[in-house]
């Protein structure tokens, strides 16, 4: 058999699938709106978080307006001082709405009814210990059924009374002495400030971190399903025999049903890219056609897989439920939906098994960091050896399977 | 019930054409999956521009006989050569000289009639002008000319069937493989098809045919050759086997050789091996 003869044939075959999924629309639909539809969801889940910058007194949240109460047991001038302040800090940031509540039992039985987040607690002695030159305390109950949440909470009530702390130790240096110490030095002798990584990118939008995993995720996990399912469609549906008693070579097979579902997944891909740049402001900062290596050799490094579990599966529903029980873990550990780094180390090393988190990886380095080719070669080596190694699995046993 | 018939009295059958090689010869050809045995030492010669005739019930083994000889399925142990070349080692020689058309409609729904011929043409090696000018000659052939820009899903069971032969013999393969090409068609369709037949091995075309239907077979074939349980028990003319049980229907010869019995059992264990096995 000539090799031109077998390339002209694997394009044939290539050309073919992507016209059998041009007219099946409604599934090409699908394709883009299911990824579309997950990351919405998780980039909603995590919001983008606005910085803080303790300069200006700017404190950002994630859950803005929570339920807090106070308590104000010491009546005396410092005590009603801080609490106003503290109020109107939480209002002018939206941190918290705050309540009055009379005494910690009655707050105390709002936030078991789920009314509030956290209690606050101006205890007696506030005011007389700060008057005579004594630190004075605030206590804080948090709602520990959410973590999230109390943790949260816990923090922003800390930064308030930080700021209010500060503001009171300015008085009393400017009180001791005059306008000889700039009170900042006292209080806060070193601050910091933020150079952006990347000058445009003002806030870490969660969106920007999701969408190349996304892209990495559709090719992947595309080209995986859809080259297991196209191979055990046609061999339910009889047409592979069609193939099979013909004179061509077996490879010719295989390398035009993963070249159709690469373009799918290129497609599909940047179609995702588009969509999250126009629907939720993502923005590139990298080439393209690096893009477009890495989301091949993503492909290339697991198609491989899907090859193997059609050549062990019976039938098409099999082999879909097999690409499915692969995909999910992937997703939630390979560094897709939130970073990697929030796993336990023995999971981390889970994800990391899965190309996926290489490809995910390049990818953000790409589009977010402008980064070259040479910054991604260790991405790069990890999966074509893994393109090798699926391979050299997958070629023989498919030919195996082919003639059971 | 006849006892198998043994490899000597198989080669005794004086040949169709006794100038010509045989177009299919298998010796000792079996298949065992696993440990169901579903061919069992056949041994066949089939002559060039013969309709051979491969009758049995469910599961006697001529779905896995022709696969085997189509190259879709590699021969447990034994060998068969077809036009004078090993299936195991000469498939791709093999597959240059058949066509099959096979219980499952080789098609694709989502592509027209015209696309379908056009892309199995291709893989023949067949240049584009050529396979458009066959195509449309088939097509006129078949009567389905008017339809071969419709897409091939909405087509009628027989439609369908017709399309099936035409692409089986885009090629021009000297050998046809007929696998129940009548099933689940109307009168009319099989008329048509059964016909066609016939006009095929006017063309010098050798066919394999299967069906459960004996008229069929009686009607088209020059010899026959009753299979059960893996195992040939007759190969024989429709008319010699009939003498043979001195009877006029070669259903009463079916039955005389095969049993009675329902083959329920027997489907059961190859359905539940048919998905592997089909890989």
């Amino acid at each position: 058999m000539p090799k031109r003869f077998a390339w002209d044939i694997a394009v044939d075959i290539a050309r073919r699938d992507l016209l059998d999924l041009w007219r099946a629309k409604m599934l090409l639909f699908f394709f883009i709106l299911m990824p579309l539809l997950l990351m919405s969801m998780f980039g909603y889940i995590y919001p983008p978080v606005p910085k803080s910058n303790p300069n200006t007194g700017s404190i950002g949240t994630a859950f803005p307006n929570l339920p807090v109460s106070i308590v104000q047991i010491d009546n005396g001038q410092y005590a009603n001082s801080v609490a106003a302040e503290f109020i109107q800090y939480s209002t002018q940031q939206h941190l918290f709405s705050v309540t009055e509540s009379p005494t910690y039992q009655n707050a105390r039985n709002q936030l078991v009814e789920g009314k509030l987040k956290g209690i606050i607690v101006i205890p007696q002695g506030f005011s007389s210990a700060l008057a005579g030159g004594q630190p004075a305390t605030v206590q804080v109950t948090v709602d520990e059924t959410n973590p999230t949440t109390a943790s949260v909470v816990q923090s922003e009530i800390s930064t308030i009374f930080n700021l209010i702390g500060a503001n009171i130790s300015a008085q009393n240096i400017r009180s001791m002495d005059g306008d000889h110490v700039d009170p900042q030095f006292v209080t806060q002798p070193i601050s910091v400030t933020q150079t952006p990584l990347i000058s445009g990118l003002s806030s870490a939008s969660s969106f920007q971190f999701l969408a190349p995993g996304f892209m990495a995720l559709t090719v992947i996990t595309g080209s995986l399903q859809g080259v297991a399912t196209a191979i055990s469609r046609e061999k339910e549906q009889g047409t592979m025999d069609g193939l099979l008693v013909s004179p061509i070579p077996h490879q010719s097979i295989i390398i035009g049903k993963v070249a159709a579902q690469t373009v799918r997944g290129l497609i599909q891909g940047f179609l995702i890219l588009a969509l999250s740049m126009l629907l939720f402001g993502v923005r590139i900062f990298g080439s393209p056609i690096i893009m477009v290596i890495v989301m091949i050799l993503g492909t290339a490094s697991f198609v491989g897989v899907g090859i193997i579990m059609t050549a062990v599966a019976p039938d098409q529903e099999t082999a879909q439920m097999m690409t499915m029980l692969l995909q999910f873990p992937m997703m939630f550990i390979s560094g897709i939906l939130f970073p990697i780094e929030q796993l336990p180390t023995w999971l981390q090393i889970v994800g990391k098994a899965f190309p996926l988190y290489y490809a995910a990886d390049a990818l953000r380095k790409v589009i977010i960091l402008n980064a070259g080719l040479m910054t991604i070669i260790p991405d790069i080596v990890i999966l074509v050896v893994y393109t090798i190694l699926t391979m050299t699995v997958a070629l023989p046993l498919f030919e195996k399977a082919m003639r059971h | 019930m006849m006892g198998v018939m043994s490899l000597h009295e198989a080669e005794l059958i004086s040949p169709a054409n006794p100038t010509a090689g045989p177009a299919i010869e298998t010796r000792d050809l079996t298949k065992i999956f696993k440990t169901f045995t579903a061919v069992d030492h056949v041994n066949l010669t089939i002559h060039k521009g013969e309709i051979y005739g491969l009758l049995g019930p469910n599961g006697a083994g001529k779905s896995t006989t022709i696969r085997m000889l189509c190259t879709l399925l590699s021969p447990t142990s034994g060998f068969a050569r077809v036009d004078g070349y090993d299936v195991t080692r000469q498939g791709s020689e093999v597959r240059k000289r058949i066509g099959l058309v096979s219980e499952k409609l080789i098609m694709y729904p989502r592509l027209t009639a015209l696309e379908n011929l056009m892309f199995f043409g291709k893989l023949y090696g067949i240049d584009r002008e050529t396979l458009q000018k066959r195509s449309e000659e088939l097509l006129e052939m078949v009567k389905l000319t008017p339809f071969r820009d419709k897409l091939v899903g909405g087509y009628s069971s027989g439609m369908r069937q017709r399309i099936n032969v035409i692409r089986a013999i885009l090629h021009d393969p000297d050998i046809l493989f007929l696998d129940e090409p009548t099933t689940a068609l109307d009168p009319q369709s099989t008329r048509f098809v059964r016909d066609l037949v016939k006009e095929l091995r006017q063309r010098g075309h050798t066919i394999v045919l299967t069906t459960h239907v004996m008229e069929e077979a009686d009607e088209l074939s020059d010899r026959i050759c009753i299979v059960d349980h893996g195992k040939v028990l007759a190969i024989d003319t429709p008319q010699a086997l009939k003498e043979r049980y001195d009877t006029n229907s070669l259903l009463e010869v079916f039955l005389e050789l095969t049993g009675r019995e329902l083959r329920d059992s027997a489907d059961a264990r190859i359905s539940l091996r048919a998905p592997m096995g089909r890989m």
